[in-house]
Formats: C-alpha cells, structure tokens, sequence
C-alpha cells in the first residue's frame, strides 16, 4: 500500500496540488448470514480503496475510488484537482504535519474458518435449545483483514494491517401470534474462544426479550429516574458528540458548551472519553482520518469538558484544540456504585435497554421511546413495557447523576457502564 | 458506461446464478455556513456473483471489473456455495425459474455532471438564503447527486442493464428561541433524474426557501406539545413515512419469517377501509415514479405488490426465495445497494393512496390537536411500534391552524393507529430524499396523502 500511496501523492504533486493526502487500502471480508434461525449466506468480498485529498490555493478537493491500479489513479488524481480549482479557499484546510512514521501491527493471527462457522452453528444450536422463543431475524460472523497506508506530502506515512471478528445478530422473541420488540447486539473480537451466546450482554437481551412478549403500558406520567444500559449507547454518548462536540455543532456555533471548555459541564461522576488504544476494544483505529497518530482522548473529566471532537479542519476553523481521535470507541469510566444498588434506590422509573428517539437538535433536548425497556418498581425490575415515551434534557440530567455502575460492558466497540439519572419524564400511551 | 464482461460467462453457470456489474457514483459540495466543507466525488464499483444450491447462497465481490476478475468472483462465489451446501445441508430443490426479456439500458447522461453546476447552485441558495432568511443562527446547503449503474446477468428472468440516478439539494436553517435554545428546519428538493434536470437556477427555489423559513421564525416562538392521545391531520409528506417505516418494513417476506405482527396478520383487517396500500415498481397514477424499478437484482421484471386493499393486509414483498416460501409470484423487491452488497428485500415506491376528502375540510374538523408536517427521522419495530420525530408541526384549535410546536415525537402500533383513520385527502406528495437502512443503505421513494387519526404526541 505505500507505493501505491506514494505513487498517488507524486501525480497529485506533479498536477499542481500545494499539498496533498491519500489513503489506499485492500482487504477481504468473509462473512456468514444467518436469516430467521437459518444459515442463508457465505460472502467473500475483496476490496480496494483510495481516497484522495487535495489542496490548491487554498481550495480542496477530494476524490474517492475503489481500484488502485495506474490508471485509475491517474484519472482520479486530474479529476481530484479539477474539483479543488473549482472551490473556495479556506485558510482552515490543511494536512498533518510531519511526526514519526509509524507501522501498526493489529493482526490476530489469520483467519480460521472452521472455527467462525462452528461458533455459529454452535450459537444457533444453543438458542434454539436454550432460548426456543428466540427468533434470529438476522445474524453476521465475519473476518475481516487489512492493510491501510496514509500518507501527505508533509512526509507523513504511517500503515495499519488489521484483522478482526465480529459477530451479532437481530432478534425478537416470537411465540404464537406475539412477537417481541426486535433488539440487537453486536460484538468486534479478537479471537474465537468464547461461545457467542455468551458474549456481553447477549444472554441477557435475550431473556429480557423473550420476557418482553407479555408487555404493559406505563401508567400516567411521571417524572422520576431512569437506568440506562450499555445496549441504549446511542441514547446518551452519541448525543452528546452530535449536539456539543462535533464539527458541525462547532462550525454553526450551535452547541450550547461552544464557550464551555475546562468548565464543568456534567455532573463530577462523569469522566467520558474515546480510547481506541484501550486493551479491550478491538482493532480500534491507529490514525486519524485527517493523518495524526490516534491517541485516547478525554471529552469530559470529572464533569469538566476537556476537549471537543474536532477535526483538523474544525479546530482550524474554531480556534480550538484538534481531538486525538476520531471518536469511535467510547469509554465511559465506571462508578462506585453496584448495579445492584443502583436498582434499589429505584422507587419507580425504567431500565431502558434500547431507545428510538428522534435526532436531538441543538436544545438538547431528547425524546423517544423506550424500547425493550422494564417497569422498576420498589427497586426491582418488574414487567415489560410498550409504547412508553421518555424525554428530557440532556444538559440538564447530566447535571444530576444519580449514579454510574462499578460495573462495565465491553463489546469490542466500547467499554461503558450503566447509568441512572433523574428528572426524566416518562409517559404511557 | 459499463462494458459488457459478464454475458460471456453465462456458459459457465451451473446452478442458480446471478452475474452483476455495478458502479455508483456520488458528488457533493456542502456549505457550512458560507464554508465550503465537502466538495467531493467517488466512484466505487465492481463485480459480484450469487450462486444458490441446497437452499443456500455463495456470494463474492472483487472491486476489478475485468474479464479475469469476472471469472473469479464467479468461482469464488461457486465454492462459497458449495462450502454451504455441504455443510448446513437444507436440501432444497433449485429456485423456481423467473421468466423475463431483456431490459435495455435507459437514461444515462451523455457527459458527466460538470461539479461546477453543483458548486454554483450550492452558492446561489446560500446567497439567497443571506439575503432572504434574517436572524438566523446557521444554515447548511448541500448539493448532491448519486448515480447507481448496474449491469445483471442471471441464469433466468430478465437480463438487464439499469440505470438510476437521483439529484437532491439540502436546506438547514437554525435559529435561537428567546430563551437561548436552537431550533431547526430542514428541506429536501429533488429527485430522480440528473442534476441539471432539477437545479440549474436557485431563484427557482425561493418560493421554498420562504416557506422553510416562515415556518422556522414560526417555530422559533413555537410552544411545546401537551403530551398524551390527540386527534391529528398527518400532512402527506408524514405519511409516506409513515407507510415506507411503519407499515412496510413489517410486510417485508423476509421479516415476516422472521416474526414480524404482519404474519398472522394476512388477510385480516389492520386498518380502516380508507386504507390502501401499495409497492408500486415504476409507474404510479399514469406517471413514473419518483425511483422506479423495471428488474430488480434477482432478474424479476417489477410489479406493484399490493400490501393493504381497503384495510385488508392482503401480500408482502418477496424475493425469489421469499415467494417460493410463501407459494406466490416474486415481483421484483430484491436490490442491493453496492456492487458488494447481496439482493434484500426492499422497498420500491410505497404509498398510501390518495381518498377522497380535502385537507382544508380536514384541519377544519379538529376541534383541538394537531397538524403535523415533516418529520426527521422514523423508526418502526417488528410490531409495528413506530416512532417519529416530528420538526414541524402546528396546533390546530377550533379548526385553525394554531401556534408552532417545538421538537416532538410521534408513536403507536402502526395496524392500531391505522384503524383509526376516518379521512384521507385527495391529494398526495412524494418524498425521495433520503436511505431506507435495513443491513445496506438504500435508495426508496415514499408518499401519501394526508390522514386524520388518533396519535400518541410527545410532549417535554
């Protein structure tokens, strides 16, 4: 892949570009599907990539192909830096600057095909013995294996060779003519020694949906507290990139912390970070896609906002610190708080484990329903609910944490806890 | 244009195979601001080959599309097929044959869309939008256009060559309350066919842009909604999601089996006799849709698939095995989105046709709820559960059109919400904007008409 990229960044230069970058990459993926309970799929995908970026006085253009051969480079390089004459200077654009080089190693040791599809053969036999109510509407195992060079014209070359599993599956719980909510979990690993079923959250999503056929509305409407799972991720920690962090609340000047930094922003318990070099995420990235080496990266200490999620380009453009990375592993630091405990200071709220809302905007403000999500009543999860809406504020519950779980869920994407906060309103149909 | 590599092999296919060629191709200038953050292009494309044996199938994907990588994806996806075969051992017979003549290429551009004209329009609506839109906070104008070509080789039904191409422009105004918050509008304008079929001058637009931002300044000194069960007129915009979410994703063959509410549902009332609804293939109401498909990749020349007739669910949407399952004829809803990707079940063109009442004489007869207009996002369950953001919205008292409403959110059991339907207007639009996701993005069209019905709104 260096030569390749190196090619690209020659014509790139010999067509006029002031500074330029490229990432090419090859891989394969193999990959087994499953549809309602049966085996339906074997793909072998073999893939190309080549992603150009160029600077012309100022102006950008970038060009995006999958082949790699001479001639494909050459036609995308001319097309790449007639886009860049066409647009508009920005002083904010630009490439990385010169660091050391570096190769990263993140293979695992091959592919074992045997091993992926008895793993899941295995996992559909033991769901259809353990779990008979449990559908699989639809599951992947898959290898994946790579080898990804960046490079700019300021020096900059570093290559990633990866390779990874990853395996998960949709499904509901179906039993005559009642059928579950769907959930779904997936899990990014780095060997095959555990049975899929009993990977994370797996066993328990699975019994909570075979629980869920039998559901109930919630009664009235109350304001009280809510236990959000590490399955709801997107809920809470994505949001909050979405509305406050990222480039595009930064640029517009939307994101109500835009002047909050080294402030305290959140509740003290909340230390919320993305640290792709963390032991248990799996094949996490290794360089930025603007081309810095990727480091963990704290968003929010102790409730103070120590960084936001900026590219080059937005940090340029803001004035504010560039992210170490590109924000894809989250990492929320555990509690002291056993979940147990956090249960049992529930006198009524929800455990939500899967949450279908509509995109925040600016405000905040969150809303949406509360999918294969449990009644707490007296601090025991009772029944199952359907057609439960819950909204709130995001600023605002952050500022009340009632308590974040000792305990952690890791799936290879993520390492994050359970979390309990209050002033959230619930409603029945 | 892609060059015709795959016919040739069709000698080689020993059992059920389908061949396909395919490249789709995207640019796009975004304006963040005034600042221009994306001006880009891409073209990924390749070959892929999908062979069934036993009941199941082999796939394989190479992004080289030579005569060379031709012979080895098929290979590659004959071994993968035979692995399955013989290991999973279903023992199902060969799918049924599809019968189907040749489609030929229609509609490819002479010469590439020049990215200048996506430049220049993407300008001209953000200068409009300056000197039109006063007190806004941001504002963001994408111009977009993705052209999907695909060659299809198969061992039975139709032989095609397809082409489809989408232009879209994005509009995102936002705005501060007086109270510190941001509220936001977004509108799409577009649809199938070739940039400068849609946007060559933005003063064509302003009318749209006045609207967005009458609606905007509205909002921002909106009211929040009072949570709980309202009598509601669904603009038809919300109603084509409502259909493509809601409904169809449950009417989905594949799942059906695997377990959606629509399964005992067949043939059985799941919404009000002014409810019907249809998967239309190309051509809807004497006209071309707004996404039409002739074959879909599997080779099934495409038909309407008629899902609810007068409140009766009367068929899903299938592919080739689907329907085997079901002992009906496939009609064409297996696409893939990239060359990389495998046939799904997939939306068309899904609509609740137009009724009989006036949207006029609709909002008149609500004593106390609401009007509502777009929506953001939706999602749906395998019950039917829905849920929908909702940016714009008003009240609607004593028959008028009242105070703007914040953010909210809409929810309900799609078959019990449609039981509740008692108008449906005479008019209908089509949204082509955005991806349906199930697995791979995909390109879908949706619409209706506007409804009156019971709907669960979510308050602050």
């Amino acid at each position: 892949m260096k030569d390749i990229a190196n090619y690209a960044l020659q014509v790139m230069k010999k067509a006029g570009a002031d500074k330029a970058a490229c990432t090419a990459g090859q891989g394969r993926k193999d990959e087994f599907n499953v549809e309602a309970n049966n085996f339906t799929l074997l793909r072998t995908n073999f893939s190309d990539s080549l992603h150009l970026k160029v600077l012309v006085d100022g102006k950008k253009g970038t060009t995006t192909i999958n082949k790699l051969d001479k001639d494909s480079i050459d036609k995308a390089v001319e097309e790449c830096v007639a886009l860049a004459k066409q647009g508009t200077p920005d002083e904010a654009e630009d490439i990385a600057p010169l660091a050391t080089n570096k190769d990263f190693d993140q293979k695992i040791g091959g592919f074992d095909a045997a091993k992926l599809f008895s793993r899941s053969q295995e996992f559909l036999t033991q769901v259809k013995d353990e779990m008979p109510k449990i559908m699989i509407e639809g599951m992947t195992a898959e290898f994946n294996s790579g080898c990804t060079t960046y490079a700019n014209s300021n020096g900059v070359c570093f290559t990633n060779e990866s390779e990874s599993y990853n395996a998960g599956s949709s499904f509901n719980a179906v039993e005559g003519d009642k059928t579950s909510s769907f959930n779904y979990y997936y899990s990014a690993l780095a060997n095959l020694n555990t049975p899929f079923i009993d990977l994370g959250m797996t066993r328990t999503l699975f019994e909570e949906s075979v629980r869920s056929l039998t559901p109930r509305g919630f009664d009235g409407k109350h304001v009280g507290k809510i236990i959000v799972t590490p399955a709801a991720a997107d809920m809470l920690w994505h949001t909050i990139f979405g509305c406050f962090l990222d480039d595009f609340s930064m640029i517009q000047g939307t994101s109500r912390w835009k002047d909050a930094l080294n402030t305290k922003v959140t509740d003290s318990k909340l230390t919320l970070r993305t640290s792709p070099l963390h032991p248990l995420i799996v094949g996490g990235e290794r360089v930025t896609g603007d081309g810095f080496e990727s480091v963990n990266q704290d968003y929010i200490k102790e409730g103070v906002l120590t960084s936001f999620d900026l590219s080059l380009y937005a940090a340029n453009k803001t004035g504010k610190p560039r992210a170490g990375n590109n924000a894809w592993s989250l990492e929320v630091l555990p509690g002291d708080m056993p979940y147990a405990d956090m249960l049992k200071g529930v006198d009524r709220g929800i455990l939500i484990n899967r949450f279908s809302g509509a995109q925040p905007g600016p405000s905040g403000d969150v809303s949406g329903v509360a999918k294969n999500s449990f009644l707490i009543e007296n601090g025991t999860v009772t029944d199952a609910l359907v057609e439960t809406m819950v909204s709130f504020n995001l600023v605002d519950v952050l500022q009340n944490i009632v308590g974040i779980s000792r305990e952690v869920n890791a799936d290879g994407y993520g390492v994050l806890p359970w979390i309990c906060l209050d002033g959230v309103t619930i409603s029945g149909a | 244009m892609l060059q015709d590599l795959l016919t040739a092999k069709k000698a080689d296919f020993k059992d059920y195979t389908e061949l396909r060629a395919q490249v789709n191709s995207t640019q796009q200038v975004t304006l963040l601001s005034g600042n221009m953050t994306a001006n880009a292009q891409s073209a990924t494309g390749g070959v892929a080959a999908r062979v069934y044996k036993g009941g199941t199938f082999g796939f394989a994907s190479a992004a080289a599309y030579n005569h060379d990588s031709v012979s080895n994806v098929l290979k590659a996806a004959t071994d993968n097929a035979i692995f399955m075969d013989s290991h999973v051992k279903k023992g199902k017979p060969p799918l049924p044959v599809v019968t189907g003549a040749k489609m030929d290429l229609r509609k490819f551009p002479s010469e590439p869309i020049n990215q200048k004209l996506l430049i220049d329009f993407a300008k001209g609506l953000d200068e409009m939008i300056v000197k039109k839109c006063k007190n806004l906070s941001s504002r963001t104008v994408v111009s977009n256009c993705l052209n999907m070509e695909k060659l299809l080789v198969v061992s039975d039904g139709a032989d095609s060559h397809f082409y489809q191409p989408r232009a879209m422009a994005y509009v995102i105004m936002t705005a501060e309350t007086k109270d510190g918050d941001q509220v936001e509008l977004f509108k799409a304008l577009g649809g199938f066919g070739h940039f400068d079929e849609h946007f060559t001058d933005p003063s064509a637009y302003a009318w749209e842009i006045d609207e967005l931002y009458e609606h905007l300044m509205a909002k921002r000194e909106g009211v929040f909604a009072d949570a709980g069960m309202k009598k509601c007129i669904i603009h038809p915009d919300l109603a084509g999601m409502l259909a493509h979410e809601a409904v169809g994703h449950t009417v989905e063959a594949d799942l059906v089996l695997g377990g959606s509410v629509a399964g005992p549902n067949l043939n059985k009332q799941v919404a009000s006799e002014l409810v019907s609804m249809t998967d239309f293939a190309h051509t809807a109401f004497g006209k071309t849709c707004p996404l039409p498909v002739y074959v879909d990749d599997e080779g099934t020349p495409a038909e309407d698939a008629i899902l609810i007739d007068k409140g009766i669910l009367k068929g899903y949407m299938h592919n080739k095995e689907s329907a085997r399952h079901f002992g009906v004829t496939p009609q064409g809803n297996a696409r893939a989105f990239a060359f990389s990707d495998e046939p799904l079940i997939r939306m068309r063109n899904t609509v609740i046709l137009p009724g009989q009442s006036k949207l006029d004489d609709m909002i008149a007869s609500v004593e106390d709820g609401y009007y509502l207009i777009k929506t953001g996002n939706g999602q749906a369950d395998s019950t039917g559960e829905f849920m929908f953001s909702v940016d714009l919205s008003y009240e609607i008292k004593g028959g008028k059109i009242g105070k703007a409403i914040r953010e909210t959110t809409i929810s309900g059991v799609a078959f019990e919400m449609l039981k509740t339907v008692d108008m449906v207007s005479d008019d209908m639009t089509w949204d082509v904007a955005g991806f349906c996701g199930k697995k791979q993005p995909m390109t879908c069209s949706m619409g209706g008409p506007a409804l009156r019905c019971d709907m669960n709104i979510g308050g602050r």
